[in-house]
């Protein structure tokens, strides 16, 4: 805004002082427009939140975490395609009064206590692998790659330009999870 | 108010009426007041309860943008006839879903307003938040028709016209039926007392109906009538006595008045003709002392010629005497001729003609305007001649004898009166001195018969009038007399006659 103004001020007219107004209202206006354009074109901000969000709809027995203290842990199996959205989203927000952290997993064997676990597309090879060696554990497994069926929970799926997502009722039951009827419906 | 000039059986109804109507109505209304809050109540409880639910159900839509299930959650309204539109804004307040589906975008609120209720005449509307966890997520809005309140106020308004109207009816059939506990025995009261005023009949009865107060009033007013009525034949019979007596008394007055009417002619005939007769022996008497005085006169020595001088002199006294008794008893028979009388000009004249009988005195005259009056002008004259030479006589003692003659008309009577400044009298003697032969002072003190007062008196009598003298031992005398005007005069002369 400096500019104009004082190009303005060096003109000493004030047509041209309103004209450099004008435009520099419409420029400002451009660039709000832009950034607002810009915030659902990214696939893995969506899904970062709904990643967060599934967290709300989904019950976890009470043996999942170590004590009351424990965090509530989001992990990311494989190469991490959310970039900065997850920890956005994250910070600062609280599930069942417990903050939340989020771990990265370069394979299976890392992950100790974990209640949410994106595989990402890098594991899609060996999917399968991975969800057997998750068996048992109380662990929400959602994941946008193929395979893995009977050990995938939630599995985001691009519908056109939107992100929706399917609920395996079944793995759910034996990782033990109870997951909302109101997430159900939509998955 | 045009109820007070209404007939009581009409008044009772109307006011019976009126109060039941008017405790009916404030009851209905009560009532009808308590149904509209109470079902505003309910309304906002029950659609309070319905967002609650559509607003849990809606949390997963609006977490994960799924707009088509938040509309398929909001379609479950279909069940709820009243709603006529429900719609949910994301957290950022933009329309994210509505109801139903195919109601355009702008029958709904652009962006959401402040959590709360909202009543206008047509529509309830409400706008609730949808929580998740301690977030809010978004905003529900729903709008519901009151159709069912109106319907139910309608139907309470019916109901209530029911009742309005099936209680005035009864009201009316019960009072028409009691009012005459309280009507009836009045009407009969009045009709009662209507026949007493009318008719004067107080042998009629009030029937007695009831107990309490009205037979009380009932018995009282019979009770009152009953002694009225004895009252009244008492009276009747004590009026009918009197009257009797009355007429017996008249009649008697009647006798009295006659027997007294010939008691006084009969004296009045007696007086004159004693005068009458009186007269003739005395001008025989007169006559022969005459002749004895003029024929034998060188016979009488100084002595006898003297005691012949005594006699004439007392025989002229005595008939002049009897001449004025004479006039005085003339006085009662002598018809009154009334007319105009100028008492002015009458004063004037006496005075001018008596002033030669009194040459020698020295007398100031004072005649002060006199209002003219009406009586018998010949008569009135005498009363001047009477007053003005008393007058004259009784200051002759004084060395300026002064006379004052004045009157003024008051009330339809004039007093006239005459003021010396001579001997005066005693006002202890006041009455005695209108007295035929009443006299204060002695012959040799001042001549004179005792009868000129007298005569002043009648004649005033005889014109309605009075006649009454004020007066101190030798500070003068005042003679005063009134003269009633007109119609009066004629009224007292004709009783008079």
């Amino acid at each position: 805004m400096e500019f104009p103004k004082a190009l303005a001020h060096c003109l000493g007219s004030r047509r041209v002082r309103t004209l450099t107004a004008i435009c520099s209202a419409v420029v400002a206006s451009c660039v709000l427009i832009a950034s607002v354009g810009a915030a659902p074109a990214n696939e893995y901000q969506v899904k970062a939140a709904f990643l967060f969000n599934f967290a709300k709809f989904v019950e976890w027995p009470a043996n999942a975490f170590s004590d009351t203290t424990t965090p509530f842990v989001i992990g990311v199996l494989g190469h991490d395609p959310f970039g900065p959205y997850l920890d956005d989203i994250v910070r600062g927000e609280r599930i069942n009064n417990r903050s939340l952290t989020v771990q990265r997993y370069r394979h299976a064997g890392e992950i100790k206590q974990c209640q949410v676990l994106f595989i990402s597309r890098s594991e899609s090879d060996h999917i399968d692998q991975i969800i057997s060696s998750l068996k048992y554990r109380k662990i929400l497994v959602v994941t946008d790659a193929d395979g893995g069926n009977g050990g995938v929970i939630i599995r985001f799926v691009n519908e056109g330009n939107r992100i929706r997502f399917k609920i395996d009722v079944e793995a759910a039951k034996a990782a033990n999870l109870v997951i909302s009827s109101k997430l159900l419906r939509l998955g | 108010m045009l109820l007070r000039k209404a007939p009581i059986r009409r008044r009772l109804m109307t006011i019976i009426l009126v109060t039941c109507g008017a405790v009916s109505l404030l009851t209905c209304l009560s009532f009808f007041a308590y149904e509209f809050f109470t079902f505003r109540q309910s309304t906002i409880a029950s659609l309070s309860t319905l967002g609650s639910v559509l607003a849990s159900n809606s949390t997963a839509a609006l977490t994960f943008a799924n707009s088509e299930d938040a509309a398929e959650v909001l379609s479950a309204l279909r069940a709820e006839p009243h709603i006529e539109a429900a719609s949910l804004y994301d957290e950022n307040g933009k329309l994210f879903a509505q109801y139903p589906a195919n109601l355009p975008k702008d029958a709904f609120p652009a962006a959401p307003e402040r959590d709360g209720y909202n009543f206008s005449t047509e529509y309830f509307t409400s706008f609730q938040p949808v929580v998740l966890g301690p977030k809010r997520v978004g905003t529900l809005y729903l709008k519901s028709n009151l159709d069912q309140m109106y319907d139910r106020l309608r139907l309470y308004g019916a109901i209530v016209a029911v009742v309005m109207a099936a209680s005035f009816a009864l009201t009316y059939a019960l009072s028409r039926i009691l009012q005459g506990q309280i009507s009836q025995p009045i009407l009969a009261l009045t009709k009662t007392a209507r026949a007493v005023a009318d008719r004067g009949d107080y042998s009629v009865r009030a029937p007695k109906i009831g107990e309490a107060e009205f037979a009380v009033l009932t018995e009282a007013f019979n009770q009152m009538l009953t002694r009225i009525h004895d009252g009244d034949s008492a009276l009747r019979e004590s009026q009918e006595s009197l009257w009797c007596l009355n007429a017996e008394l008249e009649q008697r007055v009647e006798e009295r008045t006659r027997k007294l009417k010939e008691a006084n002619k009969e004296l009045e005939a007696f007086s004159y003709s004693v005068s009458h007769d009186l007269r003739a022996p005395l001008r025989a008497i007169d006559g022969f002392s005459r002749i004895l005085l003029e024929e034998y006169r060188e016979k009488f020595d100084e002595d006898g010629k003297r005691v012949l001088d005594v006699i004439r002199s007392n025989t002229q006294n005595m008939g002049r005497l009897i001449d004025d008794l004479l006039a005085f008893s003339r006085l009662s028979r002598k018809q009154i001729d009334a007319s105009p009388v100028d008492m002015q000009g009458l004063a004037s004249d006496v005075f001018q003609q008596l002033q030669t009988g009194f040459a020698d005195q020295n007398i100031q005259f004072n005649l002060s305007p006199l209002p003219p009056t009406e009586g018998d002008p010949a008569l009135i004259r005498q009363v001047f001649v009477n007053l003005l030479s008393n007058a004259a006589k009784y200051s002759r003692p004084r060395i300026q004898s002064v006379i004052d003659v004045s009157g003024h008309c008051e009330n339809g009577d004039c007093v006239y009166y005459v003021k010396d400044n001579g001997v005066g009298f005693d006002m202890a003697y006041a009455k005695k001195l209108f007295g035929v032969f009443q006299r204060l002072h002695s012959v040799e003190e001042f001549e004179g018969t005792g009868v000129g007062l007298a005569i002043v008196q009648r004649i005033i009598h005889r014109h309605g009038g009075r006649v009454w003298a004020e007066g101190k031992v030798d500070e003068g005398a005042t003679f005063f007399f009134s003269l009633p005007k007109e119609n009066k005069q004629n009224g007292s002369f004709a009783t008079a006659q």
